[in-house]
């Protein structure tokens, strides 16, 4: 039997990146993949925030050389009411503050899996790790109560000192060494459709950003490619489960909005893809004696977006690291592997999990009521508009550390509102006279309870009273 | 307004021969037919109480294996098919 330190199953991204990991730390490694090459299997949405600049730089520096790469600097809401009418479409670059926050500000990237996942596998052989494409990892093999390696489908049998999962979603792995069957709570099922369109076409209409649309049919996204894009929308595979999965995104193609911005691209369907994606509040165990999961296979992307790839590099990387100290210790008990939920959980990926619950809940008491979610998607982009922050694709760290950095920096602006009310709004009342800024104000007061038994007289006065910007208008001896 | 038609299985790639990889247990079968709503390519009946799967499902799968996790009485066993066949997805 051949004999590794390390066995990876899976080359998407969570194993790429153990397998980089574990051979850059001088281990024996080999992954294994079940497609005829990295990416062949894999459906994704797939965007990349920007704390990938943070984390993994040498990859993000890279991505532009991929064929299917467009960058991403803003995203862009479409809210359509209960008539598939489009109600507001709005999209912000961020604030100043966000800018600043990594070096290359709140700039990400979409890249299909094709490209992604072969290039994270070529880093990971030029690292000096083996790869084995259409190879099915079937079982583990036990000794003593451990994972000691796994058998392939062809029967073969490959000993290790540590086994990594990274075979996704429904990970055999996970399931033939017995640490849980299917997920039971938490996992949903993501309908994609992938749109061929011209490029320059999608240059012109779409340019640099991520689209999605909210209605009374939840929410949907549209990641834009260099000369494509993907329409995906998921959903809880759970008891409430009620519709087939093309219909969810059948209902946004209905929508006169997302027509027309086909037509303006010349989009046409190209390929259909469902992956499962495990949207939970906490992630599952994550190892077993002789055994690591990362990625989905632990159930690892964010509660709050389903945003996966980044997690599953950062546990494969952490996954790696742990069986190196496994292997320095020569063990490779339950108790050692332990090790790699602790430093996983001091991690961002940990902070991201610390809020699971409140996350996910925050999706069952908004987008699922479409009658609550179209005016808190509305309130949220209008306050948007006053650019403190942008609420919308912030990858850029742990969702509850983006959002306590946005609030702050917007109480931080609160003194300013003021400032910006003189400085922007103002100005729309420059050319009106004095006289018609009073019938002006006159005409509202019927409409204001409190006000509208004072004579016109005393109701000016009360204004100018409260408001140094009426003041010379109501009190001036500027005449008509 | 002129609508898109979509023909699912003109949007999915496939290679090889992947042989059997999706069960059905009867005996815990409850008819419920939650596997026919999740799957997107409608493999999936219930007939005389029992989910029946599509004799054709080898060539028509996605193999995303949400029959398998939305069962709850655990009677769909699904596999992954053998090492380097199935469906292939150019563009995800
Ligand atoms: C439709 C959709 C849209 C998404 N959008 C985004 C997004 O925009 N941004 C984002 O960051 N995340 C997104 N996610 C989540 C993200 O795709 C996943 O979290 C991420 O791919 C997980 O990586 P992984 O390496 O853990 O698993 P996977 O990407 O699933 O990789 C597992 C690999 O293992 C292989 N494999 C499986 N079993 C075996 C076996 N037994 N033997 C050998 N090989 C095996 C598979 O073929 C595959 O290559 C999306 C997910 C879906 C489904």
């Amino acid at each position: 039997m051949e004999e590794y330190d390390v066995v990876v199953v899976g080359a998407g991204p969570g194993g790429s990146m153990a397998a980089f990991t574990a051979a850059g730390l001088g281990l024996e490694t080999v992954f294994l993949e079940r497609g005829r090459k990295p990416g062949d299997k894999n459906s994704s949405g797939c965007g990349l925030g920007q704390r990938w600049w943070r984390d993994f730089p040498e990859i993000m520096g890279e991505l532009p050389g991929l064929p299917s790469y467009r960058k991403v600097e803003m995203v862009v809401i479409n809210l359509v009411d209960e008539d598939n009418r489009l109600r507001m479409r709005s999209g912000t670059t961020g604030s100043d503050l966000d800018a600043t926050r990594w070096p290359h500000g709140m700039e990400g990237a979409s890249v299909y899996r094709s490209c992604l996942d072969p290039f994270l596998a070529k880093r990971a052989t030029d690292e000096g790790a083996e790869l084995r494409t259409a190879t099915l990892a079937s079982d583990v093999i036990m000794d003593d109560g451990r994972v000691a390696g796994i058998v392939t489908d062809a029967g073969e049998r490959i000993g290790a000192k540590v086994v990594i999962a990274a075979d996704g979603a429904m990970s055999t792995m996970a399931r033939a060494s017995g640490m849980r069957n299917r997920w039971g709570a938490g996992c949903t099922l993501v309908p994609q459709l992938d749109f061929g369109c011209d490029e320059g076409k999608l240059d012109d209409v779409i340019g640099n950003a991520e689209w999605c649309w909210f209605g009374p049919f939840y929410g949907a996204y549209q990641v834009n490619f260099r000369e494509g894009f993907h329409l995906g929308a998921g959903q809880w595979l759970r008891r409430d489960w009620d519709t087939r999965p093309v219909d969810m995104l059948k209902r946004v193609m209905a929508i006169p909005a997302f027509q027309a911005m086909t037509r303006a691209v010349d989009a046409r369907p190209r390929e259909y893809q469902a992956h499962l994606l495990p949207w939970m509040e906490k992630p599952a165990k994550s190892f077993s004696a002789g055994l690591m999961l990362v990625g989905d296979a632990a159930g690892f992307p964010c509660p709050l977006e389903g945003e996966g790839v980044w997690h599953a590099c950062t546990s494969g990387r952490i996954a790696a690291e742990t069986a190196a100290y496994a292997i320095r210790k020569g063990d490779f008990s339950e108790r050692t592997l332990s090790e790699y939920e602790r430093r996983w959980r001091a991690s961002s990926l940990g902070l991201e999990h610390e809020f699971g619950r409140e996350f996910v809940e925050l999706w069952d008491n908004s987008a699922f009521d479409p009658e609550k979610m179209g005016r808190q998607i509305q309130l949220l982009l209008e306050l948007s508009m006053l650019n403190p922050f942008s609420i919308c694709f912030d990858w850029g760290d742990a969702h509850m550390e983006c959002l306590n950095m946005h609030l702050s920096h917007f109480l931080d602006m609160l003194p300013e509102f003021g400032e910006f009310g003189g400085r922007y709004i103002k100005p729309f009342a420059r050319g009106i006279s004095p006289g018609n800024v009073r019938r002006m104000l006159c005409m509202m007061k019927p409409r204001l309870p409190a006000l509208r038994r004072l004579s016109d007289e005393r109701y000016l006065w009360l204004l100018a009273r409260f408001s140094r910007s009426l003041r010379p208008y109501l009190e001036g001896r500027e005449g008509e | 307004m002129e609508e898109m038609k979509i023909d699912l299985k003109k949007l999915v790639k496939r290679v090889g021969e992947t042989g059997e990889f999706i069960t059905c247990d009867e005996s815990r079968c409850d008819g419920c037919g939650r596997c026919a709503d999740a799957c997107s390519m409608g493999l999936w009946a219930v007939s005389g109480g029992k989910a029946r799967l599509s004799p054709r499902y080898t060539e028509l799968c996605l193999e995303c294996a949400a029959c398998w996790e939305i069962c709850e009485r655990e009677a769909v066993d699904f596999h992954y098919p053998r090492g380097g066949t199935g469906v292939v997805i150019e563009y995800g």
